[in-house]
């Protein structure tokens, strides 16, 4: 092979060349180390930790599967109303979420917050800690304090929100055009008014757009919340899991799919009807 | 100071058109949802027996159980060599299912692209498909469900991450594939290029950057839902978080929340700077 | 010397008898010093000036001279740091927010960039200047009392945009933005009308156009007007009164009619040094 290049000096070529052998080196090198690492992982988690016997090999899976397969349609009609609950925890949450996100959001947006000292890293802090915590530690957190029932499973839903919500909307307020925001103060308007005015119009689309988005999501948390007694297709789940009903168990997973496939199609006229 | 006389005037015609904010049909059609929504909201607190005053009351309740109960945490508990080994696991089991997801979910983003799917009839539904009942499932079902067919443990754990990375990362993958640059994959698809050769040649190298930080954040997530997946039988530190929660040992789970809240701090911020890193390399 | 302040007495030539110049001042601006932050550079070193009845006055300078910072210091959009403002009889500086939201509602004001609400109607736009007037009930349902929705419908017509009334601000030209703004700042029944640049953002036709009908406006409805413009041709086409400014000084103060090319060159000597 011959190379005809621009002429380069034979040193730069030949550095050039140590270069790439390095870079190509070291991203061997990077490649070899993922791949221990993960082959290490395999072995120790699931090689390790697999009751390989119990799971009673091809023809025990291919059971188990069986059994889930064959759904049992004759749930159906017990599924709407709990659907339409878990519709409803999900929608409440978002806004129970929506209503703690207002603070947050006020405290974390950097031109708006009342002290960069004190109030400014709480909010960051209360973002962080929001999305930090799995909505099933909420739950379980909730239902110490208020008891079993819907209560615990919205507010879980509303605390996990929070994250979201309260910082896309503190971005969107740092984001602001100060240009309206000046002109309302010029012509004599209050503090309300600036903001009704000035700020909210501006940073509305971006709020509606993520709450819509987080009530997506919020739909698919709430369907776990029979957990904490929640009621609702999580409910039905749990109590189907336990009759081991594995048919009734699909149907529910498909009804979950279902309700969240609604949720996007009104998610969509939602977000078109808004922006 | 003289006395100031103002000489404006701001007489004009009386107005001869007619302006109201009600516009026929849509200011009704935009009331009627908003009462809706309303009566919904109204209907679902009744409904679901939701007592207002208990929703504020929540939060001191909260604390002042978490200062009674669960303080203090009983960090000996936390510090013994089974819990630490399972924490590893928890590492270990998140790094597998998110590296298995991102590997999966590559090609379902690559079929769910609607700009450079293979076919827009077959595979692009599919790809949607797969992606979006990932998604809409929840974690904790999918571990369940694994969990009944393959039995406790690790494996179930980490296929049920697999799958939840696969509908997190499959997303924003397909997103970033919708917003590519269509030239070059034009001109790979010109001189006669396969689709295979069009997605190396033309679409990789611009997204891999945003890959690679879809794929750190896929992880810092799974890392999150690694901690309580183990609470249904998945394996790692959720089952002792189950353990100790089914036995009231509140001081237990207290030290046990600490770790997680902590670790998952330290995730993020990680997963946070190596984006960060990897942005700039852009 | 270039910091002799050149005053010419303006009245006496305009033909205007003193005394009711005087008797109509209503704008006094006395030794206005600025700075931004304490101890920082000064943008205004001591300007002094009034504005009467029927004025519309042009202030000119090089960029950075402080015409902006002037404007926006008569309504306090920018703290003064010394010196004095006295607006309709009262002192512009030690109002308190609450007496300052009154003061604002007298003062209209024109932006170089519009400063319209996009998302909001022309119509919603155009009321907001009533803001002031309005209380938190009828603000908060944006139930705007009947008259002044005439009065939004007339000014809407008056500076052509009666067809684009429920059109969203961000879906019109520059030059019908600016008509919006226009009527926003006149739906206040402003004593005093502020120009920040009103033109820059605007094409040399439009700009014409715009500031001829802010001068028929001003003139009917008998506004002073203060205008920050960097257009010289066009401030001398359209104002009766200079003010030249440079570095934070006044350099020039007379009708425009009696500008020289020889005021103008010391106005912007620094721009060609």
């Amino acid at each position: 092979m011959s190379i005809t290049a621009a002429p380069v000096s034979a040193h730069g070529f030949d550095a050039y060349l140590a270069h790439k052998r390095r870079r190509r080196i070291n991203n061997w090198l990077l490649v070899a180390c993922s791949v221990a690492l993960l082959a290490w992982c395999f072995w120790d988690t699931i090689m390790f930790d697999t009751d390989w016997q119990r799971m009673g090999g091809a023809l025990g899976i291919g059971g188990t599967l069986e059994r889930f397969l064959l759904i049992d349609w004759s749930l159906l009609p017990k599924l709407l109303v709990p659907a339409l609950e878990t519709l409803m925890m999900a929608t409440l949450g978002t806004i129970l979420g929506c209503v703690f996100s207002l603070p947050v959001a006020w405290f974390g947006a950097a031109n708006v917050t009342p002290s960069k000292y004190f109030f400014y890293p709480l909010g960051r802090f209360l973002m962080v800690l929001s999305r930090s915590i799995h909505e099933i530690i909420w739950a379980l957190l909730f239902v110490g304090a208020v008891g079993l029932g819907a209560l615990p499973g919205i507010l879980a839903v509303a605390m996990r929100s929070v994250g979201f919500i309260s910082k896309i909307t503190a971005e969107a307020i740092e984001n602001i055009d100060p240009k309206p925001v000046e002109a309302i103060r010029a012509v004599g308007g209050n503090q309300f008014q600036v903001m009704y005015y000035g700020i909210v119009p501006q940073i509305l689309p971006v709020i509606i757009g993520t709450i819509i988005f987080e009530w997506d999501i919020n739909i698919r948390r709430s369907a776990i919340m029979g957990l904490v007694g929640a009621g609702g297709l999580g409910l039905v789940f749990f109590r189907q899991m336990a009759m081991f009903n594995y048919g009734g168990v699909t149907l529910v997973v498909l009804a979950v799919l279902v309700l969240i496939a609604i949720g996007e199609v009104i998610s969509h006229y939602a977000r078109k009807a808004v922006i | 100071m003289m006395p100031v006389t103002t000489t404006a005037t701001h007489s004009m015609p009386a107005a001869n058109r007619k302006w109201s904010r009600y516009r026929h049909p849509e200011s009704t059609i935009r009331f009627a949802v908003i009462l809706a929504i309303l009566a919904f909201l109204g209907y679902s607190i009744t409904y679901l027996n939701i007592d207002l005053s208990r929703i504020l009351g929540a939060f001191p309740r909260l604390v002042e159980i978490l200062a009674t109960r669960y303080f203090p945490p009983d960090m000996n508990y936390v510090s013994d060599a089974d819990f630490l080994r399972s924490v590893l696991r928890t590492l270990e089991m998140s790094l597998l299912g998110g590296f298995f997801g991102v590997v999966c979910s590559i090609p379902l983003a690559w079929l769910a692209a609607r700009n450079i799917t293979v076919s827009k009839r077959i595979a692009y539904p599919f790809g949607r498909f797969a992606i979006m009942s990932s998604r809409s499932i929840h974690e904790t079902i999918w571990t369940i469900l694994f969990v009944t067919v393959l039995g406790f443990g690790m494996l179930a754990g980490t296929l049920a991450l697999t799958v939840f990375c696969v509908g997190f990362a499959g997303k924003l993958f397909s997103d970033e594939l919708e917003a590519i640059d269509m030239g070059p994959v034009e001109a790979l698809r010109s001189v006669g290029a396969n689709p295979l050769q069009v997605f190396q040649y033309a679409v990789l190298p611009q997204v891999r950057v945003a890959f690679t930080g879809i794929a750190i954040y896929t992880w810092d997530v799974a890392f999150r839902a690694a901690t309580v997946v183990g609470f249904f039988g998945g394996g790692g530190m959720g089952w002792y978080l189950k353990r100790t929660t089914q036995q009231m040992e509140s001081t237990r789970v207290a030290a046990i929340l600490l770790v997680i809240i902590g670790l998952v701090l330290l995730a993020e911020i990680g997963s946070g700077w190596l984006r960060k890193r990897i942005g700039k390399m852009r | 010397m270039r910091h002799e302040k050149i005053i010419v007495e303006g009245r006496a030539q305009r033909g205007l008898p003193a005394k009711v110049a005087d008797a109509m001042s209503i704008l006094e601006v006395r030794n206005l010093k600025v700075s931004y932050s304490t101890g920082g550079p000064q943008i205004l070193k001591g300007i002094d000036f009034e504005v009467g009845g029927d004025d519309f006055c042009a202030v000119i300078g090089p960029s950075g001279a402080g015409k902006s910072t002037l404007i926006r210091c008569i309504n306090r959009l920018v703290e003064p740091t010394e010196g004095d403002i006295i607006l309709f009889g009262q002192s512009v500086c030690p109002l308190n927010s609450g007496d300052l939201r009154r003061l604002r509602r007298r003062i209209g004001m024109i932006f170089q960039e519009f400063n319209l609400v996009n998302r909001m109607s022309v119509m919603d736009n155009v009321l907001s200047g009533r803001l002031g007037y309005t209380g938190a009930f009828r603000s908060f349902f944006k139930a705007f009392p009947k008259e002044d929705i005439d009065r939004a419908l007339n000014l809407l017509e008056r500076v052509g945009l009666q067809d684009h009334v429920d059109k969203r601000a961000d879906a019109l030209s520059g030059g019908q933005r600016q008509r919006v703004g226009i009527a926003r700042a006149l739906m206040q029944r402003p004593e005093i009308l502020l120009l920040d640049e009103p033109t820059s953002a605007l094409d040399p036709k439009i700009s014409r156009d715009v500031m001829g009908l802010i001068r028929e406006l001003a003139a009917e409805f008998k506004i002073p007007v203060l205008c920050n413009i960097h257009d010289v041709q066009l401030a001398l086409e359209t104002c009766n009164r200079i003010i030249g400014m440079q570095d934070g000084y006044k350099k020039f103060d007379g009708p425009a009619k009696g500008m020289r090319k020889q005021d103008l060159d010391e106005i912007y000597a620094m721009e060609v040094l």
